[in-house]
This record gives C-alpha cells, sequence and structure tokens, in this order.
C-alpha cells in the first residue's frame, strides 16, 4: 500500500492532492440518431477511505461516469475533460497504457453477479487470474492469495469452494467472489456499480456490510453507484445527485437528508416508500420522463418536471455552485432549511 | 366474504398430489439424454467398425474381388451385404468408404474449427477495419453456391481425397468464422469479460481462457450439424466423380457405380444409401440434442 502511494506522489503542493480527482468529465457518444450526450461536465473528488455515492435514474449518466473512471467505455464514446488518479491524467490512455492502473488502483464490481463470473472457470482459478496479471506470483502463491481473499470476503469453506463452479454458489456467494477478483490487486479505489441491486434486501445489507469492513481493513475507497437513494443515505459520507447528465446536488449525507435543496433530489426522497406513511395512499412518483441527452436543453433539465419551476429555470441552466461549505447544488430557486412538503 | 381456513386448505391439499407428476418430469429427462445417447451410440458403432473392425482382419479386403462371387446377394455366406459386380465386398466397401467419410468430414470440421474459429474470434475481439474487412471476404465466400465453389476446387484440384477436403474447407471456414464471431461478440460485452480486462488481464488470455472455453458449445454443436453437410457434399462430389477415384471405396462412389444396375441388383445402391442417411440423420439428431441440452439458440 504504501510503498504504491510513495511511488506516485511527484511535487505534491501543500494540500495533498486527492486520490481520484474528475473535472469537467463529458462523455458524448456518437449513435446513428446524432450525438447522445451522457455525461455533460462532472467533477467530484474521492479521497483516500472515503465513501461516495453517485445516485441517479436510468440513464442519468452515473454508469457512464464510472466506466469513465475505469476506462471501459465503448469505442462510440467519446471523453473529455479530465480524470486524475494521484495526479496522473487516465483520460486518452491506450489500453495497454491503462493495465496497470485497472486493477492495481481502480476496480469494479458489477450489477449481475450472475453474469460477471465466468461460467466455464473455477471461481478460485479466477480469483488467482486476477492476481497473477498483476503480481509477480507463482501458481501456488497466487492460489494461497486467493484461498485468503476468500475468507477475507467471507466465503465459507474457501478451500474447498476454490475448486467450485460459479452455479454451484449462491447469488449473494457470486458478488463475494466478484468482490474478491476486485480486491486481488488492492486496488484503491473500488467502485460498485449498483453492486447489490440484483440482490434480495437481506443479502444486499449483507454485502454492503462486507464492504465496509473491507473499507476499514484495506483503507479502500468506496465509490458507490446506485439508484437508492436509502442505501446511499446509509453506507455513503457523500452524496452526488446526478440528472441527465448533470451533477444537481452534492453533499455530505447527514446534512443532505437534514434539508434537501434540489426539488429532483426531493422528488427522489419522497418516492421512497415510508413505513410511517398514511396507509393505502398513492406513493408520489416523479411525473414526465427524464429529458432527452441528445440534444442540450437550454434551462434547466429537471424544469419540464420540477414543482417549483419559474420562468428562469426554462431560460437558463442552474450552474453547480458551492452555495455552503460542502453544499453543492444546481438550482435558481432552491428549497429552505425546511423543505417545504411537496405539492 | 370470509374465507375460512378450511377452503384454503382445500386447495393447497392437491399441490403435493399435482407434484407426483414428477416421474413425467424425469420422463422427460430421459428422452432428453435419450436425444443424445441414441445417435450418439450409433455413431460410436458406425465408427467403432468402420476403423478399429477392419483391424482385426475379420473383414475382406474391399478390393480385387474374385469373379466367382460377383453380384452375390443380402446375407450370403462371409459376404453379409453380398457383393458388387466385380466381386468386391459390399460391407467392407461400406466399412471402408465410410472411413472416408468420417475422415473427410472430421477433418473439415476441425479445419473450419480452428482456422474460421480463430478468424471470427479475432474479427470479433478487435472490430474496427479488421473485421469489415475479413467478414467480408468471408461473406463473399458464402455468397457462392457451396455445391458449385467446391465442384470447382475439385476439378481444378483433380480427384483425391485430401482434395475434397481442402474444397469442402473453403466452406467451412467462412461458416465457422460466422458463428465463432456471433457467440465473441454476444460473449464480448459479458460483464465478467469486461471483468478480466478491468483487471488488466491480457488480450490473448481473455480469448482463450474467457471466451473460447463459453463459445465451445455453439461451435461443437455447429460442428456437428456441420460434419453431416459435409458427409453429404463429399458423397456428392464422389458421385461426380470429383472425389474418390473408384477402385478406392467411398459411399458416394458405390452410389454412383451402383446406380447403372439400379434395377437389377437395388440394393447397389440402397445399401450406402441408407449408410449416408442413417450417419447424417444421427449427426444432425446428436447436434440438436446437444444443442438443446447446452441451451445453445
Amino acid at each position: 500500500m504504501t510503498t504504491t502511494a510513495d511511488a506516485a506522489l511527484p511535487e505534491v503542493p501543500l494540500r495533498p492532492s486527492p486520490l481520484l480527482e474528475v473535472s469537467d468529465l463529458r462523455v458524448t457518444f456518437r449513435t446513428r440518431g446524432g450525438q447522445v450526450y451522457a455525461v455533460q461536465g462532472i467533477s467530484f473528488t474521492v479521497e483516500p477511505g472515503q465513501t461516495v455515492a453517485i445516485i441517479g435514474e436510468s440513464g442519468s449518466g452515473k454508469t457512464v461516469s464510472a466506466q469513465a473512471v475505469v476506462g471501459i467505455l465503448p469505442r462510440t464514446a467519446k471523453v473529455s475533460g479530465s480524470i486524475k488518479f494521484k495526479g496522473d491524467e487516465v483520460v486518452g490512455r491506450s489500453e495497454h497504457e491503462l493495465r496497470d492502473y485497472r486493477g492495481r488502483c481502480v476496480a469494479m464490481v458489477f450489477q449481475n453477479p450472475e453474469r460477471s463470473l465466468n461460467p466455464t472457470m473455477r471461481i478460485g482459478t479466477q480469483i488467482a487470474e486476477a492476481i497473477q496479471v498483476h503480481l509477480p506470483v507463482d501458481k501456488d502463491e497466487a492460489h494461497k492469495r486467493a484461498v485468503e481473499l476468500m475468507r477475507m470476503v467471507r466465503l465459507p469453506a474457501p478451500e474447498r469452494r476454490f475448486f467450485e463452479y460459479p452455479h454451484q454458489l449462491s447469488g449473494g456467494m457470486r458478488q463475494r467472489v466478484v468482490i474478491a477478483i476486485a480486491l486481488a490487486c488492492g486496488p484503491s479505489v473500488l467502485i460498485a456499480d449498483e453492486a447489490t441491486t440484483a440482490l434480495d434486501v437481506t443479502t444486499q445489507a449483507q454485502i454492503m456490510d462486507l464492504l465496509m469492513e473491507i473499507q476499514q481493513e484495506t483503507g479502500t475507497a468506496l465509490l458507490m453507484i446506485s439508484h437508492d437513494l436509502g442505501l446511499a443515505a446509509s453506507y455513503a459520507e457523500e452524496v452526488m445527485v446526478m440528472y441527465a447528465g448533470k451533477v444537481v446536488e452534492r453533499a455530505p449525507t447527514k446534512e443532505l437528508f437534514a434539508g434537501v435543496r434540489m426539488p429532483y433530489t426531493q422528488a427522489l426522497l419522497d418516492a421512497i416508500p415510508r413505513i410511517e406513511a398514511e396507509p393505502h395512499v398513492l406513493l408520489p412518483v416523479v411525473g414526465g420522463r427524464p429529458p432527452d441527452l441528445s440534444e442540450i436543453p437550454t434551462g434547466c433539465p429537471f424544469a419540464p418536471r420540477c414543482p417549483a419551476v419559474q420562468q428562469d429555470c426554462r431560460e437558463q441552466a442552474p450552474p453547480l455552485r458551492q452555495h455552503e461549505p460542502g453544499r453543492w447544488w444546481a438550482c435558481w430557486h432552491p428549497y429552505k432549511k425546511e423543505p417545504s412538503s411537496h405539492g | 366474504m370470509s374465507v375460512p381456513a378450511a377452503d384454503i386448505l382445500a386447495t393447497a391439499v392437491p399441490v403435493p398430489a399435482a407434484s407426483a407428476g414428477e416421474p413425467g418430469a424425469r420422463r422427460r429427462g430421459v428422452l432428453r439424454s435419450a436425444e443424445i445417447v441414441i445417435p450418439g451410440t450409433v455413431l460410436l458403432l458406425l465408427l467403432f467398425f468402420c476403423f478399429i473392425w477392419p483391424l482385426f482382419g475379420m473383414v475382406p479386403k474391399p478390393v480385387g474381388g474374385l469373379l466367382q462371387t460377383t453380384d452375390l446377394p443380402l446375407f450370403s455366406s462371409g459376404h453379409i451385404f453380398g457383393t458388387d459386380i466385380v466381386g468386391n465386398d459390399i460391407m467392407s466397401r461400406i466399412l471402408y468408404g465410410g472411413r472416408v467419410s468420417f475422415v473427410v468430414a472430421a477433418a473439415v470440421q476441425v479445419i473450419g474449427l480452428t482456422i474460421g474459429g480463430l478468424l471470427g474470434l479475432v474479427a470479433a475481439y478487435a472490430g474496427g477495419w479488421l473485421e469489415a474487412v475479413l467478414m467480408r471476404v468471408l461473406d463473399v465466400f458464402i455468397a457462392f453456391p457451396s455445391l458449385v465453389l467446391v465442384l470447382a476446387i475439385a476439378d481444378g484440384l483433380g480427384p483425391s481425397e485430401i482434395h475434397v477436403i481442402w474444397a469442402l474447407s473453403a466452406f467451412s471456414i467462412p461458416a465457422f468464422a460466422q458463428v465463432s464471431r456471433a457467440a465473441a461478440l454476444s460473449l464480448r460485452d459479458r460483464p465478467f469479460v469486461v471483468a478480466a480486462r478491468l483487471s488488466g488481464t491480457r488480450t490473448w488470455r481473455i480469448m482463450f481462457t474467457h471466451l473460447v472455453p463459453n463459445m465451445l458449445p455453439q461451435l461443437l454443436t455447429f460442428s456437428l450439424l456441420g460434419a453431416s453437410i459435409t458427409i453429404i457434399i463429399e458423397g456428392a462430389l464422389d458421385f461426380l466423380g470429383y472425389g474418390i477415384p473408384p477402385p478406392g471405396a467411398s459411399w458416394g462412389n458405390m452410389i454412383a457405380s451402383g446406380q447403372s444396375y439400379i434395377s437389377v441388383y437395388p440394393m447397389l445402391v440402397v445399401v450406402p444409401s441408407l449408410f449416408l442417411l442413417l450417419t447424417t440423420i444421427c449427426l444432425n439428431l446428436l447436434g440438436d440434442g446437444l444443442r438443446s441440452r447446452w441451451g445453445v439458440r
């Protein structure tokens, strides 16, 4: 851990540069129907050991942003802006140059454990393969480390499980294997892209707790991508809400839930069913659909669906600004400290 | 409208009884494995009798028959399928002819599988102009009517077993390349392949440890179906005189030489035709059986 940190520290200014620094990231897809502006200039930083959550509905650009960070976007994507890992630029690196960065620096856990493992390979071999890619170890050593990793992700009977195939494991156990593979080379940032979405709620909690424990043990930073605001509230330190390719609100978790400013975040919160709510009432949903990303709207992208919309929202898009220490939002008419109940 | 508990129980009780239809499920399981076991056994028997049985010296030579024993009928002593017009034992010629069919079919599939499979894999994984050029070139081969193409090649090279194999490979390589490319494309963006890429695994290793093993079911079922087509086309080439030249035995040239006597000795045509039919049906059934067993589209 410390050796890699030392090696990658050039002349650092007084403030240590963040582990991961994304600034003005833009991702555009070339399609037959024209350009699709999937991510329209987002910036964020991840500090060592931090847990950051990116929240948004389908098509908000959260997964594309994560894919840009690890450099696995499809060929049709054009990336601009900058992604710096420990001060080194990642955007524009070739597949070959990315090899060392991936796995060692960033790793990713995918949504569907069913499809994240090779069905024709023993799970132990898959973990050992990931180890051998980066570390100069022989087969026996890789085997030993794979078993250690399996123990670390709390897989029962790792020596025996090593020789099993993915179809012999449950969904939760498979996700543990996927996490073990992601951890194989000791990444500094672990990206969990909807890592628990395909699992049932109890398994979901177990996997999240596991990720938290691993974070405690290894000091890995965790970047959670999710559509589940509740999940982010329970586990993340900082939350970024994305809408239509932009970050619309960003705040430390506690402060965010103490007082939401951006109407979109409020709408997302309202859409979570509450146990203390009146029975037999309709769950408020966000009306309308997210905007078409093939054109950049002139006003605020959320304006057509916003309950608090006013004339200026339609004319000019509000920029994301830091309005209070640590609290950013992009809105002309944010809610006050006590959000007025929606309506 | 209260529902008494007894009602709920009454509806609940038949459920275990309904699940007694389990033997039906098992029977379906047996049927499904019969789809594989029966054609598989027949093919193994055919292979045994063609390749191993003659080694024990109990089969007469397929050539150099005696004039005293021409045109023997079925079930003659020592000649179970009789003899042909020059006195050769028909069973022996069937077995030696079967060797040709199986060797040609296997060789063509192996060549197609390795070269075509590799081309498709590389095309799918590399993408871009390489994929475009490769696949268009192979499309040209596929666009040709296969039998005409094969005839042209066999005619140009002259009649011999090895030339038949090359001629038929010209058809199997592009077919395998397309199947392999489609299989590789559907796998390329699967999360586990992306995950392997993400952990920094080298391209060739991804291809051979992650893609190829998962493509094999599709490629193997395709090669069984391809083998039956190969055997038929090979028979057609023999029949037309572009395959194995007549003193040598093959099912196709047996049918060809027998057809002149079809009204007098129909067995000369019927016996090799039945073997051709049996082999191709078994290959097709086995291919289909494995396809449904492995869940290949």
